[in-house]
């Protein structure tokens, strides 16, 4: 074991063009826990971006480090990387919690992190000069739904439900300032402890408060749960938001009987007319065998960016941020550059997507710039 | 009125399910004195078993407990045959250590298997309902506490009337004095974890309609059993019966007039409260 670092200082030293070298870049993400589901969209999207970037003569070496989904593990790993593996640069976390936590690490090392997805607006709101964000925010999650919203009805009152996480309580406060901002009356609020069987007693409550429109920010399962028991309950507003995550997912949309209808934000679609958007799609539910969820979209525009600049900075991490501060970049995920604005450091300005479940599948049907679909306004009823 | 009836129903209803998993774990307890942290992983399975039983034999949630207790209780009995029975007389540090590990060997096993994707059991009546005055009650969740009185009064019947009941029981009550009056304590043991097991499957698969299974989904449901046995008392089953309930109806009242991120914190504040007032829980008796 002890000889292997010198052999791979040996092949640096030997290699004739520093622009090949093989640079080694750290990955965290959530691979086992109540998270992995998700996070392995991230994972496969990575291994795609792993193969694309050898295609063009770049080489990395990934360290896989797995958080379980927390954010104490998440910290550890970041620590391995930074000064263990050596890495020139961090892609990851999965979740806002993981995230938040390893970008302040990051940001003590100095070494450079790309952040795929999680969107906490706080991440890039610290100062930070090494934590780059290619995911849009909570903050544009809510708004492009509420603009759709405001277009295509005359929606008064609003109900916001969310889980009581950092993704959640950030994306519903957001939702909250944005709809106050456009004139609707928030009628409720509430952030729920995800993972329970029953939310009844919560979905009563929304329905007493008879809302317009209902807002709701929840990861993968309990968008199912939640949507069964408004069913049950025979709940009926304007329309049902939800805030991706666990609205944007091919198994949600596959429950046709609770999910036709239901809008999402998303930050990419495999039908949205962004160069090689299709493309992936198809080359990931190929190798993979199911449909890609944004994040697969993120990660791999991650990893093609932190690849690249890496390498040609030959991992040097001063290099590396430079490289990500000046770049700018334009394929699958639209075009994506790290500004500083309306008080982000180094966020990209994403443009969100919304997508509705219409009979089975999901249609992109906001903005009418690139929608793939018409939406379907009001909600028709539960059937 | 209809807030606190709807939520009183829901939470008595879904109560019927913790139960039915806090029941499987005090007889584990009371027989073994083992404390099984495994219990939710136990639910995991039954749940994964009416799974694979709904999709690939088309076998309804609630017909399949029909096949998957028996092979959970065969399971139960073979853990405790091969694994438990080694540690009965060991440190009890060792023996919440061998059921935590045998949880985590349950859950990493069936992730490496099946991938932690959800699976979502669909049935027509998933998410169905009918109107009782301003109520709407759930069909999936009043079938399974239908099931789950059953399954409940069956148990009750197995444990007062029959002579392997009996037997199970005078085990709980005092291993060494049955063991004199000639009960084979080691069959009751074996007995007991399957029973446990079984119960613990049964409460998965009645659940599994209306929830969503993943190889993780059972450690939550460990707590929650866990409290809901020391709350009923140790050991017994009917405070397992009236703690599951009283859980239930308590996060659902809590959802609907605190907040549901709450819930937890008011479950636990009321499970302390019982426990101040009454230490060894509601149906307990202190031993010393």
């Amino acid at each position: 074991m002890t000889r292997l670092p010198l052999v791979v200082l040996a092949a640096l030293l030997l290699a004739p063009s520093t622009a090949f070298a093989q640079v080694k870049i750290g990955v965290i993400n959530s691979m086992t826990g109540p998270q992995a589901p998700i996070g392995e969209n991230l994972t496969n999207g990575i291994k795609l971006a792993e193969e694309d970037l050898k295609a063009k003569g770049i080489s990395v070496q990934l360290v896989w480090e797995d958080d379980t989904g927390k954010p104490q593990v998440g910290l550890s790993a970041m620590d391995k990387l930074a000064t263990r593996d050596r890495v020139a640069g961090v892609v990851g976390a999965y979740t806002s919690a993981v995230t938040n936590a390893v970008a302040k690490k990051a940001e003590e090392y100095k070494v450079p992190l790309v952040n795929p997805v999680a969107s906490k607006e706080e991440i890039t709101r610290q100062g930070y000069k090494y934590v780059f964000r290619v995911s849009a925010t909570t903050g544009d999650y809510a708004s492009i739904l509420l603009d759709m919203a405001t277009t295509l009805g005359k929606p008064k009152t609003i109900a916001i439900l969310s889980e009581n996480t950092d993704f959640g309580v950030s994306g519903a406060k957001s939702a909250k300032a944005y709809a106050e901002k456009k004139g609707i009356k928030v009628v409720f609020e509430e952030a729920y402890s995800p993972g329970s069987p029953d939310y009844r007693s919560t979905l009563v409550k929304v329905k007493g408060s008879n809302p317009d429109i209902m807002f709701m920010v929840s990861y993968v399962a309990d968008a199912i749960t939640l949507m069964r028991q408004s069913r049950e309950l025979q709940l009926t507003p304007m329309a049902f938001l939800g805030a991706g995550a666990g609205f944007s997912t091919a198994q949600f949309a596959s429950e046709k009987n609770i999910s036709n209808s239901v809008f999402s934000s998303t930050q990419w679609t495999p039908d949205v007319s962004w160069k090689g958007s299709k493309a992936f799609g198809d080359r990931y539910q190929k190798r993979f065998g199911k449909e890609p969820t944004y994040h697969a979209a993120n990660a791999y525009t991650a990893m093609m960016i932190m690849g690249e600049v890496a390498s040609k900075a030959a991992g040097d991490r001063e290099k590396v941020a430079a490289g990500l501060r000046a770049g700018n970049w334009d394929g699958l995920f639209g075009p994506v550059k790290f500004e500083d604005f309306d008080g982000y450091q180094n966020q990209n300005k994403h443009q969100m997507l919304v997508e509705q479940v219409q009979d089975g599948k999901y249609a992109t049907v906001w903005p009418p710039a690139l929608q793939s679909g018409k939406p379907i306004w009001p909600f028709p009823g539960w059937k | 009125m209809t807030i606190f009836l709807q939520s009183l129903l829901s939470g008595i209803l879904i109560g019927g399910a913790y139960a039915l998993i806090g029941v499987g774990l005090t007889i584990i307890f009371g027989v073994m004195r083992i404390i099984n942290f495994a219990h939710g992983d136990l639910v995991m399975l039954g749940m994964y078993a009416s799974y694979f039983l709904f999709t690939l034999g088309n076998v309804d949630p609630f017909v399949s407990i029909v096949f998957v207790f028996p092979l959970l209780f065969l399971f139960g009995a073979i853990l405790q045959k091969t694994v438990i029975n080694r540690v009965l007389n060991a440190l009890p540090q060792n023996q919440i250590l061998l059921t935590i590990g045998i949880g985590l060997i349950l859950s990493n096993t069936m992730m490496l298997l099946f991938t932690s994707d959800y699976r979502i059991i669909s049935t027509s009546y998933s998410s169905g309902s009918f109107r009782l005055g301003e109520i709407s009650v759930s069909t999936p969740l009043l079938l399974s506490f239908g099931i789950t009185g059953l399954v409940t009064a069956i148990l009750y019947w197995f444990l007062l009337k029959t002579d392997t009941g009996q037997a199970i029981r005078a085990t709980a009550q005092d291993r060494d004095a049955a063991q004199l009056m000639g009960v084979n304590v080691k069959r009751m043991s074996v007995l007991a974890t399957g029973l446990g097991a079984g119960l613990a499957a049964v409460a998965g698969a009645l659940i599994s309609p209306t929830y969503y299974i993943f190889p993780q989904v059972g450690q939550p449901f460990t707590l929650k059993a866990f409290v809901i046995v020391v709350l009923g008392g140790m050991g017994s089953v009917m405070g397992a019966t009236v703690g599951g309930i009283i859980i239930g109806a308590t996060e659902s009242l809590a959802g609907a007039y605190i907040s549901s991120g709450l819930k937890d914190l008011v479950v636990y504040v009321l499970f302390l409260l019982i426990l101040l007032f009454k230490p060894a829980g509601l149906f307990g008796k202190s031993r010393v």
